[in-house]
């Protein structure tokens, strides 16, 4: 059942997750537009998450907005949002960080590896950031080695906090500590976007690829063909995985898979280092009441359901 | 149950990898049905091609580590590239002998033509050379009027009945207890009965019988279907074909529900297989190459020179029957033995996906099953009637069905 809105207001809304906004011109979505799907999401029960560009909008848009309750997520050099985002680990520890904001830190593999004690220094000032490595598609075994060994640093020190009293949640460790049941990003099941053109897409990455995939308008409404597809049910690989804080990502998929219900291999082995690291941690500071299993694959493809 | 599982699963694991050279698109035919919609008479593997494509398989054995392997070359008219084929299977021969490839030991050639030049000196020379590894199978659609209505030559659009049927016996002689495929459309129906025995006649005691899985059907042809299967039931019955001939529309194991845990297995083998096209590109089966597709781009899953990407053969590897069924499919009262093809399925679905099952066939499928269920309780009530039945069930052949 849809449950969010995402509504992106402009051409360049900044992105929020793995995919890439190359749009060099501003366009915002028209008021018209703006406010229908306002209605739209007060009619279906949707929270609203709006996605803004770096420059201002005009004080109409501002008033628009705040006739409903809603979240917002804002590029960092806006300072003050629900979400912030930075695109890198550079970005993000150049930047006055506050306390109480979250924030997403878009990286590639080579920034985080290479940054990741800027990354320590940095990261535990905050209450939560949501690391989303951008290029996951890309990783060799080495990177995961690499992996592997950087999320046991962050582990270390996330221990040290908790030591001292304190805990700031950093998705890719912490998330499946807390989780006992899936928790993934759901774009087509419960989240959609409406795209500046007045269309809706499964996220802003379909949008940004080809604009004719959407799967809907604010005038004919929402449908999704083969919506089963994006159901936990219709995943063959998720549906027996507990990488529970996993995003599993339907437009990567696709991407490397060509078929949104099947993830890569690096996209499980990815996942399943950081469900390990998360075990650890587990064991060693027994902060939650949870349980993660001692499993001996990486990527559920090795013990998928076999007939 | 458990029994049943068990019995699949080492049918499954025995299975023979299928590799499946695309040596021409050309075909002297211009068969009505064919869903070759983009044959041609230019694409031609070159031996190059087919070469980087061994070395590639070969080198690679822990990958590829089936028990068994069957080669098998397709076109168009595969025998159209006879030269070709058969400096590729010495070929194929010497690699495997030099790489002390387990394969050299269970290893199969495999063609289906249209055995129109079956008998010419240069494809008689290969078969004779490679007789022991070797299956062909000749496609004939029946009786002269029922085969030459679909089969017919390309430029002349003239049957091809008499000069395939030639060749027959020298098949059958080579052969015995070769099989033929028969596919079936709506225009086929009303010559089923007559078509099966024709084939019979011929001395073929194996007859591979399929509906095709394309949305062809119109109203009425369930009906049509099943009187036509009840007419052949009564006539293999009656002159007793049953000791030694088969067709496939009548099984046994047709008609019963699933159980959604223990019989979810993928019915198609896509995937499994491995297709190489004239470019070099890999499939996860013909179906899925351009030349086979209607309305959706081909599915490329690497190439020779880089290799296969193993991300994109995932979903293939992954499909179960339940995940790309509807509810009504997965609730059938006789859905088993109703098939599919994944790249049908492919072609046919919504939106750019292998996890959308076709059901064009349903009504079909459940006709079949009506006059199945007529068929057996016939036959045993004969077999019982004349105390035969134990001996027949002791004599009774296990049969593989080919759907594709
Ligand atoms: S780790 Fe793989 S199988 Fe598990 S939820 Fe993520 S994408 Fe799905
Ligand atoms: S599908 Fe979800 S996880 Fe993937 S890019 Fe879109 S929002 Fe992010």
């Amino acid at each position: 059942m849809l449950k969010y809105l995402v509504i992106l207001l402009d051409e360049k809304s900044v992105s929020f997750c793995h995919y890439e906004n190359p749009v060099k011109e501003n366009k915002l979505i028209s008021k018209e537009d703006l406010k229908a799907g306002i209605l739209f999401a007060m009619k279906e029960n949707l929270n609203i998450q709006f996605v803004y560009p770096s420059e201002e909008l005009p004080k109409e848009y501002s008033e628009i907005i705040n006739t409903i309750d809603h979240s917002d997520i804002k590029p960092i050099s806006k300072q003050r949002a629900d979400v912030l985002i930075c695109n890198s680990v550079t970005e993000f520890s150049n930047n006055e960080i506050n306390k109480e904001q979250v924030y997403v830190i878009r990286t590639k593999k080579e920034d985080f590896f290479t940054n990741l004690s800027l990354l320590k220094k940095n990261i535990f000032k905050v209450q939560r950031v949501n690391m989303v490595l951008t290029d996951i598609d890309t990783f060799s075994e080495k990177d995961f080695e690499k992996y592997k060994e950087a999320l046991k640093e962050l582990s270390l020190e996330t221990e040290k906090q908790i030591g001292k009293g304190g805990f700031s949640q950093i998705n890719i460790l912490t998330d499946r500590i807390m989780l006992k049941q899936m928790n993934n990003c759901n774009a087509g099941a419960e989240v959609i976007t409406l795209a500046p053109n007045g269309k809706f897409y499964v996220c802003p990455a379909f949008y940004l690829e080809d604009e004719k995939q959407s799967i809907g308008s604010l005038s004919e409404g929402v449908n999704i063909k083969n919506a089963q597809l994006y159901q936990l049910d219709h995943a063959p690989l998720c549906r027996i995985c507990d990488s529970y804080h996993c995003k599993r990502c339907v437009w990567l998929n696709k991407k490397t898979t060509f078929e949104l219900n099947t993830p890569s291999h690096e996209q499980c082995v990815v996942s399943h280092l950081e469900r390990n690291a998360a075990k650890d941690l587990l064991l060693k500071t027994q902060i939650f009441d949870n349980e993660i299993k001692e499993i001996d694959y990486l990527d559920p493809f090795e013990v998928r359901e076999q007939w | 149950m458990n029994q049943i599982k068990e019995d699949r699963r080492q049918w499954q694991d025995g299975m023979a990898k299928s590799i499946t050279f695309i040596v021409t698109k050309d075909c002297q035919l211009a068969c009505k049905y064919c869903y070759l919609v983009g044959k041609n008479e230019k694409e031609r593997m070159t031996f190059e091609v087919a070469k980087q494509a061994i070395d590639y398989i070969l080198e690679r054995e822990e990958e590829f580590n089936e028990e068994s392997v069957t080669w098998d070359f397709i076109g168009g008219e595969p025998f159209l590239e006879i030269e070709l084929i058969d400096k590729i299977c010495d070929y194929l021969k010497q690699r495997m002998f030099e790489l002390n490839h387990h394969w050299f030991n269970s290893y199969r050639f495999n063609f289906s033509t249209n055995g129109i030049n079956y008998d010419s000196k240069p494809v008689q020379d290969y078969i004779k050379k490679n007789i022991t590894h070797l299956s062909i199978g000749i496609t004939i659609d029946g009786t002269e009027l029922k085969h030459d209505l679909n089969r017919v030559y390309k430029h002349s659009g003239k049957g091809s009945y008499k000069d395939v049927v030639k060749n027959i016996p020298l098949w059958l002689e080579q052969f015995p207890g070769a099989g033929t495929k028969v596919t079936i459309s709506s225009a086929d129906i009303p010559y089923i009965k007559e078509s099966v025995l024709h084939l019979y006649s011929l001395g073929i005691k194996q007859v591979n019988i399929n509906v095709v899985f394309e949305d062809v059907w119109k109203e009425g042809d369930d009906k049509l279907f099943e009187e036509q299967l009840m007419i052949l039931a009564d006539e293999i019955i009656e002159k007793e074909y049953y000791r030694e001939y088969t067709c496939s529309f009548f099984s046994e194991r047709l008609g019963k529900p699933l159980d959604k845990k223990l019989m979810n297995q993928n019915w198609c083998g896509a995937g499994k297989m491995l297709s190489i096209d004239a470019q070099g590109n890999f499939y996860p089966c013909t179906r899925f190459a351009q030349y086979s597709l209607r309305d959706k781009q081909a599915l490329i899953i690497g190439n020779v020179k880089e290799g296969i990407n193993k991300n994109l053969l995932r979903p293939f590897l992954c499909l179960d029957r339940c995940t790309q069924s509807k509810q009504e499919c997965i609730d059938c009262e006789v859905a088993e033995g109703c098939a599919w093809c994944q790249g049908e399925n492919y072609d046919a679905a919504k939106t750019n996906t292998i996890y959308e099952r076709s059901t064009a066939i349903c009504k079909m499928h459940k006709a079949r099953v009506r006059a199945n269920n007529y068929y057996w309780n016939k036959l045993f009530r004969k077999l019982e009637l004349e105390g035969e039945r134990e001996k027949f069930e002791k004599n009774k052949k296990e049969f593989n069905e080919k759907i594709c």
